[in-house]
């Protein structure tokens, strides 16, 4: 509902600049939409021809009382109305294939794009907010080709197509009608503008009654709680009231526009009729081509009366075509650097080293300071410390979804920065708290990533040593068992059981666990272990700890305290040193549920 | 309840505005009558040509046109105000309705339902509705008078002529119904499809961290253009039943004027009709075009209509009856829970066989670790979850005997999640109870302790906050609903765990405030923090949804029980936070 305070603000149904990107950006649909242009004016001529046929059929042959020429023009006239219904099916056809390619491509383009930015952007748009974006605006934007431009140039080459008409069969009584332009100009540029601002109010009184009202969702308990209902009613039926208002008042100008130019057209009509009559008498005009003309006089009206519709269409079109090019123009803050050091496939494990690093989510709010550490190759390290105090944070950095405020993180000796970013990814892997599984068979979820390097074989091992070959063979379907979104279908244990053999499948050099912070049964916590263990075999691990009881074994444990190191050995060592480690064991010890 | 069928439940908002709606009905018969005269006249000026190109009263006729084109615009506007205008009343009540049944609903109905859901209820369904009672009655009623009155007219010139002139439009409806199965299958397929887009788009976006570390981008790439690119198919399918079926109604209906051109032109060489009738069928014949055309439109407004105020109804049938009208609390204002057990729907219970008292003025903190049902105390207390019947008493009745009004007014109950309204901070506080005086706000927010912050904003107590305005910080807004709760002087009040965020030293001080502030009050204050709980009368331990130990803070340190417990954990965290 963010986009209510966008949908504010309605700007120009045409900005050059959008409608030049918009175009570039169809380019490669280019034949397409050529063949769909080059039919508005092939449909104009046929459509044209309509008219000038009565006029033959009244002039040469009615009047001529010639039943064979009537008949004959009948028939052209069949022939004609056959190709205009196919012409038009090609039109709707190409209309729709040229909207919909471009709308699939914009969508591709935009998603792509979303996977190329970096963390931070996704902390500060929220993903319904993004949906938007992928959905809704690129559907607007694709109304703009077959409802908005595509018409609009439909139209002026109908309207250029009927004055030609008229001219070439009288110019005189073409005069006459066009003597009415004028006065249609001004009464559509005036009710045009009246009728915009009045929508605009629109929109503003409903972004207000909507952001009213979503607000009212939001703190209903209060509103119940203090009795206030009748007081919040009376303020969101004024704001009603307002919107109806306005929505009145816009009714008023649309009306008045469609009425206007209605009565305009029966005006054209009684001007042709007045002076027809004149040049009949005179036998200056025949009957055929003052009928044709009332035929023609409706055409030109008809596209006139329904401009406002497709001002609306291409409003909404241009707001949203210009919050996609703006995602668009937000460029990545991390990416690979342009000429990535070379790096060959290390032997073994890595080591890893944080050097004084500084970093925070938003402004100076520093969440580590000064912050520095350094793993050994296949040393298995623990972080931990108080909530909050950014041990997750270090996982974050290490594989680059974050970059530092100051200092450096290394892997393998170089600087993270200096890293190709696939393979770094590839190189550090990690276990999150809270396991994502995808929709799809489990086969596919142990896959991820991995581009079909790896076979059934490696699967079956890595299954084997997570311990959740009983998970998977429980399952009805076994390995093509098809998970619900995010594996809902599964319980927590199993779901941490599938991420371990997952992460053995990737295979990292370096993997960091952030482990679960909510508890699973003993018997699955038991399994989660030991499969921890024998995961951990042959490679740098480092784990963030959020209970202490599972990081006695480590080779060494790091305190993490107001964005530092504060403490840092074995676990007896530290119990021994009596300072943070001490506290906080005791503190874990003591929370345990009596 | 029984959710009535939404035609009845637009039809009783439509009858309210019903004068309007005939007003708006007669106009259009009016404005379909006049343009029908149009063509009407310019047949007999045509004949009247015919007849004597010299000296036929064509200036008469032009006028009669122009009256009749005056008295059309006239009449359309008059009917477009009209309807309109009724439909925009109409959504004006239905959403009126729809606020007035959501202010009704407790939490457990907006734990069922997503804003938004409720938001789409309130914004596109009825945009939907008023586009049904709106554009959706007029297209309907001009295509019934339309068909009505150019047939009568067509009838009058030549019923022959009108026969074959009409002759294809069976053919139009049979070949409408046809591809009507068709695209509504066809979108249905494409609308499914969408779906699927949507949920890989949202599923991919939603675990972008997973994403990253697993180096998936191509991954979900391809499976989102497999998504995009079955979505595209779906809809060319969809987009090749349209295309054919749109320019087949513009032919049948050519047809039509095909006929009357070639077997009209016959009978007017044969002298059965004059040219001017001939032109004048044309002129029929063209009216009906766009209604025929519009026919299918007008159908799936009505669709679409009844279907969201169906959603509409869901909502509004289902709201709880309005309370009758709220009394002071009589009886002294004490709190007692007696043997109460509760469970949210389908969870394991959150209290169980809870029992005490909190005496008139007695302060009384509850404690326990998350989760040991603290909340859930304050929330039966206010009754927004229903308790069991003879559970909870306040002022001696059952909560369930008592009208809301009646409890929450002698109730002040300041939730964990305090929430702020965007609007003046003290609009905050008062929330429009005009009997709350503007020194009343600054005295309830000195004892909140958050005066002084407001007054050094830089518009004071008129400071707009949220999201359109300036964010407080998480501790300001919680003492600023401490401070809308003490606004109202209630005879009780029931803090749910109001200090999370604020620092110890803050904290104290308000606490201070409140035990002289609260003199005379009795108090009911569910904490997680044992430093508040110290200056309580009497404390009461909460464990797994049970009154493990009471008693006051010494008495409970030296049981040496779960309290004790508690106490050493936050010296412990207090040392490391201060280490």
């Amino acid at each position: 509902m963010h986009d209510l305070e966008h949908d504010e603000i309605l700007g120009r149904a045409f900005d050059r600049h959008l409608v030049g990107r918009l175009a570039r950006m169809a380019r490669s649909h280019g034949r397409l939409i050529v063949s769909t242009a080059l039919l508005f004016p092939l449909i104009a001529c046929v459509e044209l021809l309509q008219p000038y046929l009565l006029k033959i059929a009244i002039d040469d042959h009615i009047l001529a009382a010639d039943w064979r020429g009537l008949t004959e023009v009948a028939a052209l006239f069949l022939g004609v109305l056959v190709m205009l219904s196919a012409l038009r099916a090609a039109e709707a056809y190409l209309m729709q294939l040229t909207a919909l390619r471009v709308m699939h491509d914009l969508r591709a383009m935009l998603f792509r794009h979303l996977l190329r930015l970096e963390a931070a952007f996704f902390d500060r748009n929220p993903v319904g907010r993004l949906m938007t974006r992928v959905l809704n605006d690129v559907e607007a934007v694709s109304e703009a080709f077959t409802s908005g431009l595509f018409a609009v140039v439909g139209d002026v080459i109908t309207l250029a197509g009927v004055v030609a008409v008229m001219l070439w069969m009288d110019w005189r009584l073409a005069l006459v009608t066009f003597s009415l332009v004028p006065a249609l100009g001004a009464i559509a540029g005036y009710f045009r503008i009246r009728a915009r601002d009045a929508y605009r109010e629109v929109r503003r009184r409903l972004a207000r009654l909507n952001a009213f009202l979503q607000e009212s969702l939001q703190g209903m308990t209060v509103i119940q709680l203090f009795a206030r209902e009748g007081h919040e009613f009376s303020a969101f039926r004024r704001l009603n009231a307002d919107y109806r208002r306005a929505m009145f008042g816009s009714t008023v100008w649309e009306a008045s526009l469609y009425a206007a130019v209605e009565a305009l057209g029966s005006a054209a009509l009684a001007l042709l009729l007045w002076y027809g009559a004149g040049q009949i008498a005179a036998e200056a005009l025949t009957f055929g081509t003052l009928v044709a003309f009332i035929q023609y006089t409706n055409r030109f009206f008809l596209p006139i009366r329904d401009l406002g519709a497709k001002y609306t269409v291409m409003q909404s079109a241009m707001a949203s075509s210009e919050r996609i090019f703006a995602l668009l123009d937000r460029a990545p803050a991390i990416a690979a650097p342009a000429v990535a050091g070379p790096r060959a496939e290390p032997q073994g494990p890595s080591p890893v080293a944080f050097k004084a690093v500084w970093f925070a989510y938003e402004g100076e709010d520093w969440v580590l300071r000064d912050c520095s550490f350094e793993v050994a190759p296949g040393e298995r390290v623990a972080i931990v410390g108080a909530t909050g105090e950014g041990k997750s944070t270090c996982a974050r950095l290490l594989n680059r979804s974050y970059d530092v405020g100051r200092g450096q993180v290394l892997v393998d000796g170089v600087d993270v920065r200096e890293w190709d970013l696939q393979s770094l990814r590839r190189h550090v892997g990690i276990i999150f708290q809270d396991t994502v599984l995808f929709t799809g068979t489990i086969e596919a979820n142990l896959q991820l990533g991995s581009d079909g390097r790896v076979t059934r074989a490696d699967l079956e091992r890595a299954v084997e040593v997570a311990n959740c070959r009983r998970v998977i063979e429980g399952l009805p379907r076994g390995w093509g068992e098809e998970l619900s979104e995010r594996g809902a279908n599964l319980s927590h244990g199993q779901r941490q059981l599938l991420a371990i053999a997952r992460a053995l499948v990737y295979n990292p050099a370096i993997l960091v666990l952030d482990e679960a912070t909510s508890s699973v049964d003993p018997e699955s916590e038991a399994l989660i272990r030991h499969a921890m263990t024998r995961l951990a075999e042959g490679r740098t691990t480092i784990t963030i700890a959020h209970r202490l009881s599972t990081v006695q074994s480590a080779d060494r444990i790091l305190v993490l305290h107001r964005g530092r190191i504060h403490e840092e050995g074995r676990h007896a060592e530290l119990l021994r040193l009596g300072g943070l480690y001490a506290r906080l064991w005791e503190l874990g010890v003591k929370s345990r549920p009596v | 309840m029984r959710v009535s069928s939404p035609a009845r439940a637009l039809t009783r908002y439509v009858t309210r505005y019903r004068l309007r709606y005939a007003a708006g009905v007669a106009c259009l018969g009016a404005a379909t009558l006049l343009s029908l005269a149009i063509p009407r006249t310019v047949q007999r000026a045509v004949e009247a040509l015919e007849a004597d190109a010299g000296g036929a009263p064509v200036g008469a006729y032009v006028g009669i046109i122009l009256l009749l084109a005056l008295g059309n615009g006239v009449a359309r506007l008059g009917s477009r105000f009209a309807m309109m205008g009724s439909a925009q009343r109409v959504e004006y009540d239905v959403r009126n309705d729809l606020y007035r049944s959501l202010l009704r609903f407790p939490p457990a109905f907006y734990a069922r339902h997503s804003i938004g859901d409720l938001m789409a209820r309130s914004s596109s369904d009825i945009s939907a509705v008023r586009v049904l009672a709106g554009f959706g009655a007029v297209s309907f009623i001009s295509t019934v008078f339309a068909f009505v009155g150019a047939l009568g007219a067509m009838i009058a010139v030549d019923p022959w002529l009108t026969l074959y002139a009409l002759a294809p439009y069976p053919t139009l409806v049979a070949l409408a119904r046809r591809a009507n199965v068709t695209i509504h299958e066809r979108t249905q397929a494409a609308q499914d499809q969408l779906g699927v887009l949507s949920a890989r788009v949202q599923e991919h976006l939603a675990a972008m961290s997973v994403v990253r570390a697993y180096t998936m981008e191509g991954q979900a790439a391809a499976e989102f253009d497999r998504a995009n690119g079955e979505y595209l198919r779906r809809s060319l399918a969809l987009g090749r039943t349209l295309s054919q079926f749109v320019p087949l109604t513009g032919l049948i209906t050519g047809l039509g004027a095909l006929i009357v051109l070639w077997l009209g032109g016959r009978a007017v060489m044969d002298g059965r009709l004059t040219l001017g009738a001939l032109v004048a069928f044309n002129g029929y014949l063209a009216y009906l075009a766009w209604p025929t055309l519009a026919l299918g439109f007008t159908l799936s407004i009505v669709r679409r209509g009844l279907t969201s105020m169906e959603r509409i109804q869901e909502i509004v049938a289902t709201a709880p009856a309005p309370e009758p009208h709220a009394a002071p609390l009589g009886g002294a204002p004490a709190i007692r829970f007696s043997n109460l057990t509760f469970a949210y729907e389908d969870r394991p219970p959150a209290l169980r066989e809870v029992s005490f008292e909190v005496t008139p003025g007695e302060t009384v903190a509850v404690v326990g670790h998350t989760g040991s049902g603290k909340s859930t105390l304050g929330a039966l207390l206010a009754r927004l979850w229903e308790p069991p019947a003879g559970t909870v008493f306040v002022g001696g009745r059952d909560v369930g005997d008592l009208p809301l009004g009646t409890l929450r007014g002698a109730l002040g109950y300041v939730p964990q999640e305090a929430f702020l309204f965007s609007r003046s901070i003290s609009d905050n506080v008062t929330l429009g109870r005009s009997m709350i005086a503007p020194d009343v706000v600054r005295a309830a927010a000195a004892v909140a302790g958050v005066a002084d912050e407001v007054e050094r904003f830089p518009a004071g107590w008129e400071t707009v906050v949220g999201e359109r305005g300036l964010t407080v910080s998480g501790g300001q807004r919680q003492r600023l609903a401490l401070a809308r709760a003490l606004a109202g002087a209630p005879a009780i009040l029931v803090l749910d765990d109001v200090f999370a965020s604020v620092d110890a030293a803050k904290e104290e001080e308000i606490v201070e405030n409140l035990r002289r502030a609260a003199w005379g009050r009795t108090v009911l204050l569910m904490t997680h923090r044992l430093r508040a709980a110290r200056a309580a009368d009497r404390v009461v331990v909460l464990a797994e949804g049970r009154v493990a130990e009471t008693g006051t803070h010494d008495e409970l340190l030296g049981r040496g029980g779960l309290y004790a417990q508690l106490w050493r954990i936050q010296q412990l965290e207090e040392e490391i936070a201060r280490a």
